[in-house]
């Protein structure tokens, strides 16, 4: 056994705990969780059905602790896990599963398929079976506390823009702020849009807010390759970050995993409540709505309808926010089949689109996005998520489907009603 | 009258019809052009640029310009390159200049601001801070244009 298995087939034991152990254990296997995949919907092949991606683990597991199990592997009868098996199943448990979590939410006896995986994918990790792109990101939040490689005169620079184009100021480290909004890398690279709107949005409301020099990403690697650790360094950057300013509330970004790392794991993460809330920034929104200062004024000509980002409806549960706020600037919104909590993903979720071996197989996944587009022919795309909406536009432009993608914030701001 | 801030800059454009909005684009564009090697985007300012364009032509210089800019984004979780994204924004920037009008949104403006982020891309990337004198340049380019 080679020392990088040795320490994978370690973390793979001390990684299967108690819930785990059921899951297995409860497994019928039954297929459904196949049926909720899309890369198994899109490809008719058995081997992406999402229990069978954790075949590795489950050998672990029934070695190690069962007794059948282990009386096998005392009579050596059981076969023991290889390199070679590691190496096959690296573009099952990373390149074809985006921790989109449908598989969760179909199963009948509750097993929760995404925390096997991203348990799995820790100890893939550590055996070097990682892909090469998404092990370079978490190199980078390492090095330099960002996936993507941003650091603070990236963001001044975005900011410095948005200001000249708003006339309007962006707080930076302001104590007492009730707000401490983040970005996802997205965000500042790609979409300079969501900063902007932000700033038009609270001005509106009349609320006080601030980015914080230390902790303006909310970008999670470590969620998504699935080292807790890593996870851990950065969820305390932001906790320290948002302690450190008193702010009352902080803000997640349009960026589904960044909600899920720190709105649901970071407190287990860090072992200790926060002393501020966290809300997604549609909850936000929505609760703005609510108390009467978001207002909006004219509506959407055009044809709308959400994509659900899977993080924020099945692990976080902001389902009706983003209707709520669409309706406010639409009377044509259609919604897909299986909106809301059953969405299918864009495909490029958990990783998957920063691996370019994946690519391939993300192509054909998006074929059931575009399957559920094709069925309500939408005139515009509305999201919020930023992963998912490159992941949309690559898969829109790669079946050559002219259909605009936007993001929801940005879309209120365009509406804010002037004063 | 000199144009010497946004919101001149802004009134300015808000005058100008779908045809000088899209002249003017083209014009901030050209500006930012060699921070973008990709030759779709190119081709399609080179189409926007002549007179007597056709629908059927702006819709393959928007098709053109749309496929550059979906390639050239920074996808999640790859390193920042930021002169590879200022190539990004100044396709985005075409984008606009060639797309069907809509309302509420003035080209030229949108298409002003995606050049301004495709420079402070190259500012960003050189290491060279966060100053940069695109805006001026605009205001400049816009008033020679208004004044020709």
């Amino acid at each position: 056994m080679s020392a990088s298995l040795a320490r994978a087939v370690n973390v793979l034991k001390e990684v299967i705990d108690a819930p785990i152990a059921s899951y297995f254990a409860s497994c019928v296997h039954c297929g459904l969780c196949a049926e909720a995949c899309l890369f198994y919907t899109e490809t008719d092949d058995p081997k992406y059905t999402p229990i069978h991606k954790l075949e590795p683990m489950r050998r672990v597991y029934a070695q190690e602790y069962t007794l059948i199990g282990r009386l096998l592997k005392w009579l050596g009868l059981s076969k023991p896990l290889t390199d070679a098996e590691l190496a096959e199943w690296q573009p099952l448990v990373y390149d074809s599963c985006t921790l989109c979590g449908r598989c969760s939410m179909v199963c009948p006896v509750g097993n929760d398929i995404v925390y096997m995986v991203r348990k799995l994918r820790e100890g893939m990790a550590i055996a070097g079976y990682a892909p090469a792109g998404v092990l370079a990101a978490t190199q980078r939040t390492i090095e330099m506390g960002s996936p993507m490689g941003v650091k603070l005169p990236a963001l001044k620079a975005q900011i410095g823009h948005i200001e000249a184009e708003t006339g309007l100021t962006v707080p930076l480290d302001r104590e007492g702020a009730e707000y401490m909004v983040l970005l996802s890398s997205m965000e500042i690279i790609n979409f300079p849009e969501y900063l902007s709107a932000i700033a038009r949005i609270m001005k509106q409301a009349g609320k006080t807010w601030t980015l914080c020099s230390s902790a303006f990403e909310a970008t999670n690697s470590g969620i998504q390759i699935g080292v807790s650790d890593l996870a851990r360094v950065i969820v305390a950057r932001i906790v320290e970050g948002a302690e450190r300013l008193k702010v009352q509330t902080v803000i997640s970004p349009e960026c589904g995993h960044a909600f899920t790392a720190l709105r649901w794991e970071g407190p287990n993460l860090i072992g200790r409540p926060y002393r501020f809330k966290v809300q997604h920034i549609l909850e936000v929104l929505d609760e703005l709505r609510v108390q009467g200062l978001l207002k909006t004024q004219g509506f959407e000509e055009k044809r709308l309808t959400f994509h659900d980002p899977c993080q924020l409806v099945r692990r976080g549960g902001v389902i009706e926010p983003p209707r709520n706020l669409l309706r406010m600037i639409s009377n044509n919104l259609v919604e897909t089949t299986d909106p809301g909590k059953y969405n299918w993903c864009c495909g490029g979720g958990g990783g998957v689109s920063a691996n370019d071996d994946a690519e391939a197989i993300r192509l054909i996944a998006f074929k059931r996005k575009k399957t559920q587009l094709d069925a309500v022919k939408p005139d515009k795309l509305v999201t919020a998520c930023a992963n998912c909406r490159i992941v949309l536009e690559e898969g829109l432009e790669h079946y050559q489907m002219n259909l605009p993608v936007v993001g929801l914030t940005e879309m209120i701001a365009d509406h804010l009603a002037s004063d | 009258m000199r144009i010497n801030n946004d919101v001149e800059f802004k009134a300015a454009l808000n005058g100008l019809d779908i045809h000088q909005q899209r002249r003017v684009a083209a014009a901030f564009i050209e500006s930012v052009l060699p921070l973008c090697p990709d030759n779709r985007v190119s081709s399609a300012l080179g189409m926007v640029k002549r007179t007597g364009i056709s629908d059927a032509e702006l819709a393959s210089a928007y098709r053109e310009a749309n496929s550059a800019r979906v390639e050239l984004f920074t996808q999640c979780g790859k390193e920042a390159d930021w002169l590879g994204q200022a190539g990004h924004f100044v396709a985005k920037a075409t984008l606009y200049c060639v797309k069907p009008p809509e309302p509420g949104i003035n080209l030229a403006w949108e298409a002003a601001m995606a050049a301004r982020m495709a420079r402070t891309c190259e500012t960003v990337a050189e290491g060279a801070g966060t100053e940069n004198h695109e805006a001026e340049n605009q205001y400049r380019i816009l008033y020679d244009l208004l004044n020709t």
